[in-house]
């Protein structure tokens, strides 16, 4: 796995040598800044109106999980920023030559690829950490359930990353491999509420239910309740497998073509 | 070293190569001659594993391209024909990525960072951003990509295109420095590149192999000799004179300030004394008299339009 460490090491200098970390990281911990200032206040007008015996029942974790699922669908647009230049750079550049002249394995590289975008990714997560921490020092949050979350984060930004180089290896040109990409997540997001909507089952196949499977947003939701399900991670672990065996595929019939 | 046997390449319904078959020696300089879209390129990213063949086989140091792609690839280095560099990274961060990915072991890294830095003169342009540097330079640094290695075999697509003439012959200089521990494929579709460079030619032309020869046998391949000859008058009578000469096939009478005259024969001295002989006899005043060297790119340009012999 010498080729990967070399790409993972080269990808994430490439990274930081051009200004996209920074804006990327900059806009990200902006937004979520916003979101967490409106979510600071929501929690104080809450607290005032328990203090009077209204809103029972709502706590900090509770609001909490509604900032993560907002970060979860922020995320959705921050992803096709990091990963639209993985492949589709090496495209144009004509840099593809140099991998796959090299004594390294195409999964060596598609891997490699993968995990430095994954590693910047979960660098952006490790540093929005710091919300928690003002939780912690203002309010009483359940840990475990922090913990969950993240957990679910990490996994569902495994999926967006795997996604996001499939559709960079189909494409020479980043804007169009961010624009897909986006699409992509959206249209797995929807998903969720497509399905809700259809109750009936049509044919042999309970279609509400299977989208609604298909869509991540359901099963990152459960761990922002602090549930850990088996199904849930299953989903997230296979999800980025097969997406990262479709990236093995496509990247492998770019030279027969 | 390199075999190559019935190798063929499809682009669709395009054919790029067709039915290919040469070898080359251990420490050999190979020139690849051809148009743009001959097929140079195709048959150089088969042999480097980058890309599969439609059919036929390919064999580096004993390894088949096909079936051991990984030990071939360790034994190849290789410049595409826009050399692979990442623009947004520093020459030496570039160069260390290359090691890295060759999986050169960390305590050699170093000292073959530096070989090939001096080797390809990059040493004053080390800390700058690749993104920055001439067009000479980036050439220089793609070739120190495909040397950091220490590879048994050089592949190099194109590798003075777009150089300046000074460049041109320092990246020559450079090859030629390999010769003897390297074998050399080297592609090009400039003429006087291969015979300055090169210990034999492979002419290739729409996908096949039209003339495969060393560069020392080439001027012996048959063709008629050309013989200038500078005189002091020349005249209608002179030049039926030369033509009267057995094996002579063609005059010309140029006069540009200095009166010449261009004979085309068979190629032997008999012929040659002849020329001379007649040549003073019909009084035209023999100044100097010299063979034209059998320019490659006539020989080449013939080769690809399908006939032998010599226009002018």
């Amino acid at each position: 796995m010498k080729g990967a460490t070399a790409i993972i090491k080269k990808e994430i200098r490439s990274y930081f040598c051009s200004p996209i970390a920074y804006v990327v990281l900059g806009v990200f911990l902006f937004v979520m800044g916003v979101i967490f200032a409106k979510f600071v206040d929501l929690y104080h007008r809450f607290n005032t109106a328990q203090q009077f015996g209204q809103a029972q029942g709502i706590t900090l974790d509770k609001l909490a999980t509604y900032l993560y699922q907002n970060m979860a669908f922020i995320l959705c647009f921050v992803t096709p920023f990091l990963t639209m230049r993985l492949f589709s750079e090496e495209k144009r550049q004509n840099t593809l030559e140099l991998l796959f002249t090299a004594p390294v394995r195409e999964i060596e590289i598609v891997l490699g690829k993968f995990f430095s975008a994954y590693i910047l990714m979960l660098i952006m997560l490790a540093l929005s950490s710091f919300y928690v921490l003002f939780m912690v020092l203002w309010g009483n949050p359940e840990i475990k359930i922090i913990g969950a979350t993240y957990l679910g984060l990490a996994l569902a930004l495994a999926c967006y990353v795997s996604l996001g180089s499939l559709i960079s290896a189909m494409t020479s040109s980043q804007a169009i491999a961010a624009v897909w990409t986006f699409i992509a997540l959206l249209f797995l997001w929807l998903l969720q509420s497509l399905g809700q909507g259809i109750t009936a089952s049509w044919g042999p196949i309970q279609w509400g239910p299977t989208l609604v499977y298909i869509s991540p947003l359901g099963h990152f939701n459960s761990f922002t309740e602090g549930l850990i399900h088996v199904k849930d991670v299953v989903y997230f672990l296979s999800f980025t497998l097969f997406t990262i065996f479709l990236t093995h595929r496509v990247v492998e019939s770019n030279r027969w073509r | 070293m390199i075999e190559v046997k019935e190798l063929t390449k499809k682009y669709g319904e395009r054919l790029a190569v067709d039915h290919i078959s040469f070898s080359v020696k251990r420490g050999e300089i190979l020139g690849f001659l051809g148009q743009n879209g001959a097929g140079k390129s195709t048959t150089m990213k088969i042999l480097t594993g980058f890309m599969p063949a439609t059919s036929g086989t390919a064999s580096v140091a004993g390894f088949d391209v096909f079936e051991n792609p990984y030990e071939v690839k360790k034994r190849i280095g290789y410049l595409p024909e826009n050399p692979p560099i990442y623009l947004e990274l520093l020459v030496s961060e570039y160069l260390d990525f290359v090691a890295n990915l060759r999986g050169i072991p960390g305590a050699q890294k170093k000292q073959k960072m530096d070989a090939v830095i001096e080797r390809c003169q990059l040493g004053e342009v080390r800390n700058r951003l690749i993104g920055n540097l001439s067009k000479g330079y980036k050439q220089r640094v793609g070739l120190a990509q495909a040397l950091i290695h220490d590879p048994e075999v050089l592949i190099l697509d194109e590798p003075t295109v777009g150089l300046d003439p000074k460049q041109v012959s320092e990246a020559r200089g450079l090859i030629k420095s390999l010769r003897s521990e390297r074998t050399v494929i080297y592609s090009t579709h400039i003429l006087s590149e291969v015979a300055a460079t090169c210990d034999r030619i492979i002419i290739i032309d729409q996908g096949r192999i039209v003339s495969q020869e060393s560069i020392n046998a080439l001027g012996a391949t048959g063709l008629t000799a050309k013989t200038e000859l500078v005189v002091q008058r020349s005249s209608e009578s002179v030049v039926r004179a030369i033509l009267g000469v057995k094996g002579v096939q063609n005059v010309q009478s140029l006069s540009n300030g200095k009166e010449r005259i261009i004979v085309e024969s068979d190629a032997s001295e008999e012929i040659m004394a002849e020329i001379a002989k007649v040549t003073v006899a019909s009084g035209a005043g023999l100044i100097r008299m010299s063979p034209v060297q059998l320019a490659l790119e006539d020989y080449y340009l013939n080769l690809i339009s399908g006939k032998r012999g010599i226009s002018i």
